[in-house]
Formats: structure tokens, C-alpha cells, sequence
């Protein structure tokens, strides 16, 4: 029997080792100038947002689908607020840039 | 070759590659994320503090191992076990004709054997079990010499001396004849010698066997019953001088470990208040009175064994308290049983076979958890999911203390019970102060309404939603074991409120009122019942469902 707690440790683990790479090209595509003040608050809402979907299907698993779908939408609207303010200040200062080669390699 | 030159190619750069498996995993890594919340929801084995006992202990899919032919091989005609062929059938028969014999059959060979060995007073060596009487519970302590030599070594009286039809089986089972004949004539007495030589060795052991098979009726007075033995094998033998332990700090450690193996699942020990007995119906006493807490009831261990999760969760019209008050008998059974072994009096305490004492004070005492305002005690593991039992002894015993994780200060804002309740037998009043009774400040329902409802509502006896409305009775997955790490934790009471809130803004339950009887309310259940207790589901019956207002 595989253990399934390790499994999915190792799958997950896998994945955002590729959602990190990702975003560090998507960054630099998009021009966005990263810094740790950056990278830090937009680590944290993508950690709040895998927190809600975990707690939301937690709860419908245990049977109380009422509470897991209104998590879902009392943390998605806070996951767009504050999704809305991480996008200011990740564009802050990209527009200046505008025009600068993109980056390959 | 360059990326850029792969694209050109139309091959996908590695920087493509990126971009869009990096988007997808993190598409992924939700979805992933999304099936470990539901697994973790669903799993039972976070049943609060109840190894799982659901179906998927059984994990193996069977369907794709089905055989296609039949198991067996059907060669000669079909006969049915006849009690002669087995081990244990033939020593039944075995006995009865030494029985005979001892009687005056006419079996001279058996009354012979009878004559020479003359079996102990509870039967033969072989009687019960596959244990001779040195090794049953409430022996004499055995070893180093100390053991009485057993009885006199027997002789197998000749085939024919047995009734039938153990003559005539062992007239054409020769080859059985001398198994049982060597057993008897040789096996048995090394195993008396072994017994007596090293017995001491297998102290627990034999213990820990004779608990599981403990249960009788406590019949007589505790200066009697707890100094007697009660498993069906030494049942009335007085327990054995006490085997005395290395360390009060060992001791216990010893029974909590037995008695979780015995079914608890929260175990705690503490010295027994005089206060805490009741002052009448002492068990198997004739007096009805009052009476003197027996002196040996020093110490008690106490216990709690939670519900069976889902039937809980459809309290109070489709749920019973029976589950766990079988299993916290069971294991006060055992673990009376093991403590009596080792030579110490013990006394059960449990939901089938009474109590001499209250519950909550010792629980609190034992630190198994805190009172609630619905007069029940909340456990850190279990919430108010359990039921107690209690053994009384004079074992000595590291004690526990009472705990503290933030149950006053919670029931200060929750009220949950107290809306829940459909008697609204539970107080609002924001804290205990001014509730008394006997003495003591604590918090308490008023009983004789509480029970008016339990008489009015269906399917199991009582009602329980208190019990398992109360936000500490959670499941144990990550969540909720988060928040009660958390809650227990902070010091702000911040926590303590946010959960309030997402208690009764998320989880939605029926009004007190739902759960009375038609035509005030509809019978309702706190959550569905599962379908293993759906009529509808299993039997063919035409029933009226009142939750749905028929
Ligand atoms: S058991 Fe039921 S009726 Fe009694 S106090 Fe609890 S909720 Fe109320
Ligand atoms: S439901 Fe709330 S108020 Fe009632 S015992 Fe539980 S925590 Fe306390």
C-alpha cells in the first residue's frame, strides 16, 4: 500500500517546486520588478488561498457542505480584496519599465 | 540549441515550459489540495478519539479476486463436525466420564483415573481454557518455589472407558487416543512444573488475559466483591497477596497503558474525596442507606470511551448512549480484572453496572478535562464526546491534576447547549458563580426537565445534542485540531471569539424546537443520521417519516 500522507507530500512538494520556477518567469515576463517585500506578501496569499480550499473541502469531507461552501466564499472574497491590493503593488513601478526588452534565457 | 531558437522551430522553450507548467501546477496543487480537505474530512479515523471501526479497515477490493470456480472440492459425502472430532469437544467428554466414574459407572478404567488423580475443586486440569487452575487469575502466587505442587499425575484410562462416543472414537482414532493420552500424562504435569518454576515470569500476562474475559455481576458488598475475583475463571477465589509494583510513577503508567489497550481512550488517575460517593445504594449491599466509603477505595482511575461518530451526530432522535456505555463497561470490566490479578481490591464503576460515585468531580480530579456549562465534561481530545467509567483500588498511584485549557472563558460567550437545548434545561447565566450544590460552585442543568425531554424524544433513549452541539466535540483532522492548538493557546480570548463566530455563522443546525415531537416540532436530528440506520434505506416497511412532516 503506498502511503498516502507521503504521496502526497512528494506530489505537492513536486508542484511547487514548479509553481515557484513559474512565477519567477512569469515576473520577469511581466515585468514586474520583484523584491522580498513582493515575493513575501504574494507568497502568503497564495498559501491563505490553498488554506481556504483545504479548510472549505475539510469541512464538506466531514459532512457539513453548508459550512465548507460558505468558507468558500466568506475566504474568496477576501482572497479578491486582498488579491486586488497584491496586484497594486506587485505593477507598482512595472509601467516606468515599459518598453525595456524582455528578458530571455 | 538556444531557446529562442526553439521557438522558432516551434518547439516550447524552456521558458515556456515554465511558465505555463508552473501555472498548471499551481492549478494542480489546489485541486490536490482540495482532495486532501475532503479525505481529511471524510476520514474516519479522525473520529474524535475512537479508533475507526468503519468499513474501510476492510481496504482490499474483492470483486477483481473473485473466484471464478468453487473454493472447495467436494470428493466423498458431506457430513457435519461431530463435538468427538474436536480438542476441546473431547475433553467436555473426557470430563464427563471421569464425572461418571466418580459416580459409580460402570466404567472402571475412568473411576480408576478419577480415584488417583482427584481434579481440583473447580474441575480437572485441563477444565477450562487451556489454562490449569496455578495460572488462573487469584492462584496462589507461583515461582521461586512458593507454588504448591499440583495434583497428583493422571493416568488415561483405557479407550473403552470413556463414554460414548468418545470410546468408540478413540477405538478408531488410535493415533488421537495417544495425543490426548500424552497431553494428559505428560504435557500437563511439565506444564504444572513450568508453572510452578516460573509462573512469576508470566505475572502480566496473565493479567492481561484474564481481563478480557471479565464480567460478572458485582453481587456482593466491596468488603467482599472488590477482594474476590471475577472473571468466569477464578470467579469467588479471593485475589492473590499484592504483587507489589516498583514505583507508585510505574504503576500507573502500567494501568493507563492497559486500560487504553482495554478500550479507553482517555484515562487519568486521582485519590477518591470521600464527597464524591454517594451517600445510598451502595452496590451488592442490602442497605439502601447511607453507608462509610470503604477504607481501600483510595485511589480511582477514570476513564472515557467516545460515541460512535456518525450515530452521535443524530442525537437526539436517532442516536443512543449505549455504544459508549457498553464500551466503558467492557474496559472497567477489564481493567477491574487485571488490577484484582496483581492483588490489589478493585471496584468497576460504569454506565451497565452502576456507579457508587459521581462522574464530573473525579473526571476534573483525574485531568481528563473541564466542566461545560451543560453540566458534562469537555476533554481536549474528544469534546463532550465520551462516557466515563471508573475503577476504585488501593493500588498506590501517581496521581494526575486537573487541567485548565480555556473551557470557562469559552462557555462564557458559546451558549451553544444552551440554544440547542430543547428542554432549555441549561443556563444562560455568563459564568457558574452563582450555581451551587452540595458544597461545590459548578455548573448545572436542571436534570428533571432534561429528563422530561429524553421521555418525549424517539429512537434512542435520552437525548445527547449537548453533548455533541458543543464545539470541543469535533472531529480531530487537522482543522479542528488547529483551532483547539490555538484556542487552547492564546491568551487574548481573540481566537476564542473568531470560533464562537464561525461557529454559529458557518454550521447551521435545526432550532431547539425541531427536535420535539410533532406537532411542536418535526423530530429532527442534529445531522442525518447514516444510512445504516435508515429504515428506508435496509428494511421493507412503510413507515411515516415525521422530519419530513408526515
Ligand atoms: S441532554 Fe438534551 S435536554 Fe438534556 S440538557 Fe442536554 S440538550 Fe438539554
Ligand atoms: S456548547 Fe459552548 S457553552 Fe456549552 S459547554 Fe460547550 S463550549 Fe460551553
Amino acid at each position: 500500500m503506498i502511503n498516502g500522507t507521503v504521496f502526497f507530500a512528494f506530489v505537492v512538494g513536486a508542484l511547487s517546486g514548479l509553481v515557484a520556477a513559474g512565477a519567477v518567469i512569469w515576473a520577469k515576463d511581466l515585468r514586474l520588478k520583484m523584491t522580498w517585500w513582493k515575493w513575501l506578501p504574494a507568497l502568503l496569499w497564495y498559501l491563505l488561498l490553498n488554506f481556504s480550499v483545504l479548510l472549505a473541502f475539510t469541512m464538506i469531507g466531514e459532512g457539513e457542505t453548508g459550512a465548507g461552501l460558505k468558507m468558500l466564499v466568506f475566504f474568496g472574497v477576501i482572497l479578491v480584496i486582498l488579491g486586488a491590493g497584491l496586484v497594486r503593488l506587485l505593477l507598482a513601478g512595472r509601467a516606468a519599465d515599459k518598453g525595456l526588452p524582455v528578458e530571455t534565457g | 540549441m538556444t531557446d529562442e531558437i526553439k521557438k522558432k522551430e516551434g518547439g516550447v522553450s524552456r521558458r515556456d515550459f515554465l511558465k505555463i507548467g508552473g501555472a498548471a501546477a499551481a492549478g494542480l496543487q489546489i485541486g490536490a489540495v482540495a482532495g486532501a480537505g475532503l479525505a481529511a474530512g471524510k476520514d474516519p479515523a479522525a473520529n474524535t478519539g475512537w479508533q475507526h471501526l468503519g468499513d474501510n479497515t476492510q481496504f482490499v477490493d474483492r470483486k477483481p479476486l473473485q473466484l471464478k470456480g468453487q473454493p472447495y472440492e467436494k470428493v466423498g459425502p458431506v457430513l457435519r463436525p461431530e463435538e468427538v472430532e474436536s480438542a476441546f469437544g473431547r475433553r467436555r467428554l473426557m470430563m464427563k466420564s471421569m464425572k461418571q466414574g466418580s459416580r459409580g459407572s460402570q466404567k472402571p478404567a475412568a473411576e480408576a483415573a478419577e480415584k488417583k488423580t482427584a481434579p481440583p475443586k473447580d474441575g480437572p486440569p485441563e477444565a477450562v481454557g487451556d489454562i490449569p487452575p496455578e495460572s488462573r487469575p487469584g492462584a496462589k502466587p507461583s515461582g521461586s518455589g512458593k507454588r504448591k505442587p499440583g495434583p497428583p499425575r493422571m493416568k488415561m484410562p483405557p479407550p473403552d472407558s470413556f463414554v460414548e462416543p468418545l470410546a468408540g472414537f478413540y477405538k478408531t482414532h488410535p493415533d488421537i487416543y495417544e495425543l490426548d493420552k500424552v497431553r494428559l500424562e505428560s504435557i500437563m504435569p511439565k506444564r504444572r512444573e513450568d508453572e510452578a518454576k516460573y509462573g512469576d515470569f508470566y505475572t502480566l500476562i496473565n493479567a492481561w488475559q484474564a481481563s478480557w474475559m471479565a464480567g460478572q455481576p458485582i453481587e456482593d458488598p466491596p468488603e467482599i466483591s472488590d477482594f474476590q475475583m471475577a472473571s468466569p475463571m477464578g470467579r469467588g477465589r479471593k485475589i492473590r497477596p499484592s504483587i507489589p509494583f516498583k514505583s507508585p510513577q510505574l504503576a500507573a503508567k502500567l494501568v493507563k497503558k492497559v486500560a487504553h489497550h482495554f478500550g479507553a481512550t482517555m484515562v487519568g488517575v486521582t485519590k477518591l474525596k470521600p464527597e464524591w460517593c454517594y451517600n445510598h445504594s451502595l452496590r451488592g449491599s442490602e442497605d439502601r442507606g447511607s453507608y462509610e466509603v470503604p477504607k481501600h477505595w483510595k485511589y480511582v482511575i477514570a476513564f472515557g470511551v467516545p460515541h460512535q461518530w456518525e450515530q452521535v451526530q443524530a442525537n437526539p432522535n436517532c442516536g443512543t448512549s449505549f455504544d459508549a456505555y457498553s464500551r466503558a463497561t467492557i474496559a472497567a470490566r477489564r481493567l477491574e480484572t487485571f488490577i484484582k490479578s496483581l492483588g490489589y481490591p478493585a471496584r468497576r464503576h460504569s454506565p451497565m453496572d452502576g456507579y457508587d460515585l459521581i462522574a464530573v468531580p473525579i473526571l476534573v480530579d483525574a485531568g481528563l478535562g473541564q466542566q461545560g456549562r451543560h453540566g458534562i465534561v469537555i476533554t481536549p481530545e474528544t469534546g463532550s464526546n465520551f462516557r466515563a467509567a471508573f475503577v476504585t483500588t488501593n493500588l498506590p498511584m501517581e496521581i494526575d491534576k486537573p487541567i485548565d485549557f480555556g473551557v470557562n472563558e469559552f462557555c462564557k460567550d458559546c451558549h451553544i447547549c444552551a440554544e440547542i437545548c430543547p428542554s432549555a434545561s441549561i443556563s444562560y447565566e455568563e459564568t457558574n458563580e452563582k450555581i451551587t450544590t452540595r458544597g461545590y460552585r459548578h455548573w448545572e442543568i436542571n436534570q428533571t426537565s432534561c429528563y422530561n425531554f429524553w421521555m418525549q424524544s424517539m429512537g434512542g433513549l435520552g437525548c445527547r445534542l449537548c453533548l455533541i452541539a458543543c464545539p470541543y466535540s469535533r472531529k480531530n483532522n487537522w482543522a479542528h485540531a488547529l483551532a483547539r492548538t490555538v484556542d487552547t493557546n492564546d491568551p487574548t480570548g481573540l481566537v476564542n471569539d473568531g470560533l464562537t463566530w464561525m461557529q454559529k455563522t458557518f454550521f447551521k443546525t435545526p432550532e431547539a424546537a425541531e427536535y420535539l415531537p410533532p406537532p411542536d416540532g418535526r423530530f429532527a436530528t442534529f445531522r442525518e443520521p447514516p444510512d445504516w440506520l435508515s429504515v428506508k434505506e435496509y428494511l421493507d416497511i412503510k413507515t411515516l417519516d415525521p422530519t419530513k412532516g408526515e
